[in-house]
């Protein structure tokens, strides 16, 4: 994770993954929810990639989750290394894809478990866009 | 019996300010009347009661028993923002299922307090060893369908006008459920 970014006008920008809860988990997911793997024009390597860093992504969250007491988080990232094995196995296809996305959506849900125990509102990559330079994002959390 | 020490607990809502969960408790019932009021016609379609009578909330109040219904507030202050009751059977066929109302205020929605009171009953139905958390929605509330679908609740069936409002007009009804922990432990015996 980069420590600060340059904005489109030039000026330097500092991180916004800096301090608070979760920070690492954090970054960590929206750097594959923004991820070149998601794109049209993935290729093969950039797929790869995302599949290193959700099983370094799910790592952390095992540690995080380790001395918390939350049952449902523990049964989502069951799920999210679940889709992930299934994801490898498939060989690149367009399933493949499909599982490593839901591997991602359990780990978003676990984060927000995780938040959530702390009194602290869910992630919402949304939130950090401007840093990734993505034109728009798919939802926000909108109940 | 399901542990309730992890109350009060004090959440973030999207907006920055701040709401307290906790179990209702007899001395509520004015700030669930209060509450009630609020909510539009269809949120309170689901009531086998008249809510809009008085007595009626002062009723539950007085009869509070959590091993049946579950009911946490979210408060601001001295008032209710929000409720998510966790229904039990304690025998019978759906003694492992639980049944699930989410209610917000329409001042509170959009702030991410709807989802805070989904991943609670969550937790809380891991807790009371549940197999299936089932909940019901009108289909209009499609912010609370796709709230739930995110949070893990798939839907099992949608019933074609199969639910009346307070004025008899016919709603089609959504059924959620979200698999817990113990049905995968259940499998094996």
């Amino acid at each position: 994770m980069r420590a600060s970014g340059t904005a489109s006008s030039g000026k330097k920008v500092e991180c916004p993954y800096k301090g608070g809860a979760f920070m690492g988990l954090r970054a960590g997911h929206d750097l594959l929810y923004f991820g070149r793997w998601r794109r049209m024009d993935a290729t093969a390597i950039d797929v790869r990639k995302a599949h290193h860093q959700m099983k370094r992504l799910l790592g952390e969250i095992a540690i995080s989750l380790e001395t918390e007491d939350i049952p449902p988080a523990r049964k989502d990232l069951e799920k999210a290394l679940e889709a992930l094995y299934t994801a490898e196995s498939g060989e690149g296809g367009p399933d493949a894809l499909r599982y490593l996305d839901h591997a991602l959506s359990y780990a978003h849900r676990v984060i927000g478990d995780l938040l959530h125990e702390k009194g602290l509102p869910p992630h919402s990559p949304a939130d950090f866009a401007g840093w990734y330079d993505a034109g728009e994002v798919p939802f926000r959390e909108d109940w | 019996m399901i542990p309730l020490d992890r109350y009060p607990k004090e959440i973030t809502l999207r907006d920055d300010t701040h709401a307290v969960l906790r179990p209702m408790i007899p001395g509520d019932a004015d700030g669930v009347w209060r509450f009630l009021r609020q909510l539009p016609e269809i949120d309170k379609a689901h009531f086998r009661e008249d809510v809009d009578q008085r007595e009626v909330v002062d009723r539950w109040a007085k009869s509070l028993d959590y091993d049946a219904a579950l009911p946490i507030l979210a408060m601001q202050g001295d008032g209710v923002v929000g409720s998510a009751t966790l229904y039990r059977n304690r025998t019978g066929w759906k003694q492992r299922v639980g049944i699930v109302r989410i209610l917000i205020a329409p001042d509170f929605r959009h702030k991410g307090l709807g989802t805070a009171m989904i991943r609670e009953i969550r937790y809380l139905g891991e807790k009371a060893a549940l197999n299936y958390l089932l909940a019901e929605v009108i289909e209009e509330q499609q912010a609370a369908v796709r709230a739930l679908e995110r949070m893990g609740f798939e839907k099992a069936f949608v019933h074609r006008k199969f639910v009346n409002d307070r004025t008899g007009r016919l709603h089609n009804l959504v059924v959620l459920l979200h698999p817990m922990s113990g049905l995968e432990e259940d499998t094996f015996y």
